[in-house]
């Protein structure tokens, strides 16, 4: 099957010249208001959820559309339809005027559809070239026909003005490139419809602009764009139209230019959301809960000192790589560290494991979900119990089952975590739910410093709203929260004090309420440096 | 049976259709095999038959459950085969050293714990992928039993040794009229008491410990269970400990059914233990996994060996037939996990 598809591919590659900007020159006869897709009435079930219900959509050539929704709303669902990857059980998609429904995503981007997952799906240990011609190699003879594999590739990104070689080892590139990676091989595929999901949520704000800048040259050769982002701000530099969904139901399909992102907010969640943040109704109290002194990893940060107080939130800030998330996981004993000192309410702690760490009371929620922080095979329950199993069985060892059952169920009502029932398997939940999955298992444990490294990323506004929330809550309890974020705004928003890292130092420890946006960026940048 | 059917019971709250679908579909094919087998032969479908097929069935299943255990982690282990032929030669050289019947048999029993601790040791502190450590196992567990006895059976152990794998409860035999005696009801073999035992202890640890749920979670995610603080290395150790435990223990029954300790003996049943874990249902990938699956998966293997054999179908031909039956019974898992 794949080899019918990368022929298909190869035919349809030879009936444009492989010159850059005009390979996609515009299509004769075609009227651009023209939808080149249309879905109607679509409609998918998995077992016991109405994923999407008689949801409506269209993309017309040489326009960026903007696909909002909440976590859950069924983006993705509808996306995976029109890629391929699902299938639908009723309603229609039309592609150029005809009725069809892909089989898989091969067969979607031989036809010019092709999705670009959030995580990214290149192999690392292959070239750019290989990568990018993976399943449809050119051939000479037997072999593979790298000279003019590597050539192919290179025009591609050439064309993306990327300075990336086809000869690289994907591994080697960055997150962002690996991202234009993917998008130049989109274009060898002769895309016509691109599907972006989530494209700019870890890259950083000069990669944005070239991103977006990349984005306008395909639109304006005529490429569709399905545009997924929870982003909002950034929708009014790039997108044309936007299209809300709402619980696995279709909302509005506006004009960008018609609309503010409060109303887009509003069409989304249902309601309007006074403000971003919640009113922060806890107060820090004046006792140290934590005190971090002289924290090194060689090579990874060097010296970081810092105190927490008691029902204090406190900001890590700076830039990607400063070196927020490894100062945390070394706190955490989940990585090594070369020296320094963590103090617990004046005890002195020796953390070698996160073993240790939690039996002291601090809890690290990780950044990435899915990779270190929930088990997403197994049930919800078993996912709040997960750290704390002692006070649900006995010495022996034996899990109570009510015990743990009451457990859960508490703090699923306590968080207001959706799901049908503890039983549910964690990779069903939405990821705003499953985040809550993961606070529930710390709250459980009774931890006393709760880390929280980059708690909102991928998640929709109502959940975002929603920890925000829990985070004050915590903080009225008592417990010293860390927030590692990227956002200045949450740092603004949420936080008594932040730490500012760059390059693996604590470069400044400001008061939220005496700085603000400008003033971080310069600390983070290493322009500014306070005397320790 | 009766475990089987308890532990289905409990999995119906907690997991979802599918797996209750998939119990089924193993459970309805081990139903169609004994039918089947009934039909095509007249012997198959009798006490003594079947009491011959549950003590067959016991080898395997005791190197499934380890293998499930092993495999619920994400792991393999390779030398079970290995491991349960050491076993039996340290119980029988013990025994010729003059011990008693059962310190020897612990002493073998141990051996494997032993074996199962070093693979633990190698995989959790050498960090070698498991199927490196316990392929490395094998061979020199194998090389080891082969040394000690100069690959000569040890024979002459004496009739104590044979109890464990040859004895039986509730054997009634009565004095037939022509004065030999006729056997009513063969009893109940002790490698089949143990069996059962074992099965319902082992579910109970997976569904209803800490040690179980942690397993799990190792497999699910191995990392998250790590900054849950889970000790991940105690757990996995602790995995193929019991997988080696349970190797020594087969390896002594099946050495007291020959009454001679074969340094030869065991040889693939690892693969024999793997394939009933996987038949169960247990994923390779590591997180899902049961007994009630793995007494089955062992049912199945066993019932077609039983049953092929009684109808005169060759050994090759069975070892197509089994081969066969790995294929389909994963194929259809996935499909059924297919969106």
């Amino acid at each position: 099957m794949s080899i019918n598809n990368a022929t298909s591919t190869r035919d349809g590659a030879g009936l444009r010249p492989l010159t850059g900007a005009t390979a996609t020159a515009p299509r004769a006869g075609t009227d651009a208001d023209q939808p080149i897709l249309t879905a109607r009435g679509v409609t998918k079930r998995f077992p016991g959820v109405l994923a999407l219900d008689n949801v409506q959509f269209d993309l017309r050539r040489g326009e960026v559309h903007a696909l909002c929704g909440e976590n859950g709303a069924g983006k993705s669902t509808l996306m995976k339809i029109i890629s391929g990857l699902y299938r639908l059980d009723d309603g229609e998609v039309v592609y150029k005027g005809e009725p069809r429904h892909f089989h898989s995503i091969q067969d979607a981007q031989a036809a010019g559809i092709t999705l670009i997952h959030q995580e990214l799906n290149l192999v690392p240990h292959l070239t750019v070239a290989e990568n990018i011609y993976l399943a449809r190699e050119p051939k000479k003879g037997l072999f593979v026909d790298r000279r003019k594999m590597e050539a192919d590739a290179q025009v591609y990104l050439d064309r993306l003005k990327v300075n990336i070689k086809a000869s690289d080892l994907v591994l080697t590139l960055s997150v962002a490139r690996q991202q234009m990676v993917e998008i130049a091989k989109a274009l060898s595929l002769d895309a016509e419809i691109l599907i972006m999901d989530e494209p700019t949520s870890s890259l950083t704000e000069s990669e944005i602009d070239r991103l977006f800048e990349i984005i306008q040259e395909l639109k304006a050769d005529g490429v569709g764009i399905i545009y997924i982002s929870h982003r909002l701000d950034e929708l009014r530099r790039i997108v044309d139209r936007v299209t809300v969904m709402r619980d696995g139901r279709y909302v509005s399909t506006r004009d960008l230019a018609d609309i503010t992102v409060d109303d887009i907010v509003a069409a989304m969640v249902g309601r309007s959301l006074e403000d971003k943040f919640p009113e922060r109704t806890s107060v820090p109290g004046d006792e140290e809960i934590m005190s971090v002194r002289g924290l090194t990893r060689h090579g990874v940060f060097d010296n970081v000192s810092f105190t927490l107080r008691k029902g204090e939130i406190l900001g890590f800030a700076g830039l990607m790589g400063a070196g927020r998330t490894e100062v945390a996981r070394a706190i955490f004993g989940a990585d090594h560290r070369h020296g320094g000192s963590i103090a617990l309410s004046g005890r002195d702690l020796s953390i070698a494991s996160p073993i240790d760490a939690i039996e002291a009371g601090i809890a690290y929620l990780s950044e990435d979900r899915k990779l270190n922080g929930l088990a997403v095979g197994m049930s919800v329950k078993a996912n709040i119990t997960m750290a704390n199993m002692a006070a649900v069985s006995n010495r022996m060892g034996l899990i109570d089952d009510r015990a743990e059952r009451e457990a859960a169920e508490q703090y699923v009502r306590l968080l207001n975590v959706k799901t049908p029932s503890i039983s549910q398997i964690a990779r069903n939940l939405s990821g705003g739910n499953q985040q809550k999955v993961v606070i529930a298992k710390w709250l459980f444990r009774k931890s006393r410093v709760l880390f929280f490294d980059e708690p909102t990323r991928g998640i929709d506004v109502g959940a975002k709203f929603a920890i925000y929330q829990l985070l004050d809550e915590l903080a009225r309890d008592g417990i010293g929260v860390v927030l590692i974020t990227s956002e200045l705004p949450e740092i603004l928003g949420m936080t008594d004090r932040v730490v500012v890292f760059h390059e693996g130092e604590v470069t400044g420890i400001l008061e939220t309420c005496r700085t603000n946006q400008e003033e971080i960026m310069q600390y983070a940048s290493g322009v500014k440096r306070m005397p320790c | 049976m009766t475990v089987t059917d308890t532990v289905l019971q409990d999995r119906k709250i907690r997991i979802n259709r599918n797996d209750l679908i998939q119990k089924f579909a193993a459970l309805a094919g081990l139903v169609l095999l004994v039918i089947a087998f009934s039909l095509t032969s007249d012997s198959f479908l009798t006490t003594s038959n079947f009491v011959t097929l549950a003590l067959q069935t016991t080898t395997i299943a005791f190197l499934g459950f380890g293998a499930t255990c092993v495999i619920i982690t994400g792991g393999i282990d390779l030398s079970v085969g290995s491991v349960l032929a050491l076993a039996g030669v340290v119980a029988g050289l013990a025994v010729k050293d003059g011990m008693p019947v059962v310190v020897a048999m612990t002493l073998g029993v141990l051996a494997g714990g032993v074996c199962g601790l070093i693979n633990g040791l190698i995989i959790t502190r050498m960090k070698l992928p498991p199927f490196i450590a316990t392929l490395g196992m094998m061979m020199v567990a194998r090389g080891v039993t082969l040394q000690i006895t100069g690959a000569r059976p040890v024979s002459g152990l004496g009739d104590a040794f044979g109890v464990l794998g040859n004895g039986s409860l509730m054997r009634m035999v009565e004095e037939g009229a022509n004065g030999f005696p006729k056997v009513v009801f063969p009893g109940i073999p002790y490698p089949v008491i143990v069996m059962i035992l074992l099965a319902v202890a082992i579910a109970v640890v997976l569904m209803k410990t800490t040690f179980g749920r942690h397993l799990y979670a190792i497999g699910s995610n191995e990392e998250a269970a790590r900054l849950s603080g889970v000790n991940v290395n105690r757990t996995k150790i602790g995995a193929y400990v019991l997988a080696g435990l349970l190797a020594g223990l087969c390896g002594c029954v099946l050495m007291s059914r020959l009454v001679t300790a074969q340094p030869n003996e065991g040889v693939a049943y690892e693969l024999d233990a793997i394939a009933s874990a996987v038949i169960g249902g247990t994923s390779l990938v590591g997180g899902i996994g049961t007994i009630s699956g793995t007494v089955i998966g062992a049912f199945i293997i066993g019932i077609l060996r039983n049953g092929l054999n009684m109808n005169g179908v060759s050994s090759f031909i069975q070892m197509i037939t089994i081969g066969l039956v790995i294929i389909v019974t994963v194929w259809i898992d996935q499909m059924r996990n297919r969106r």
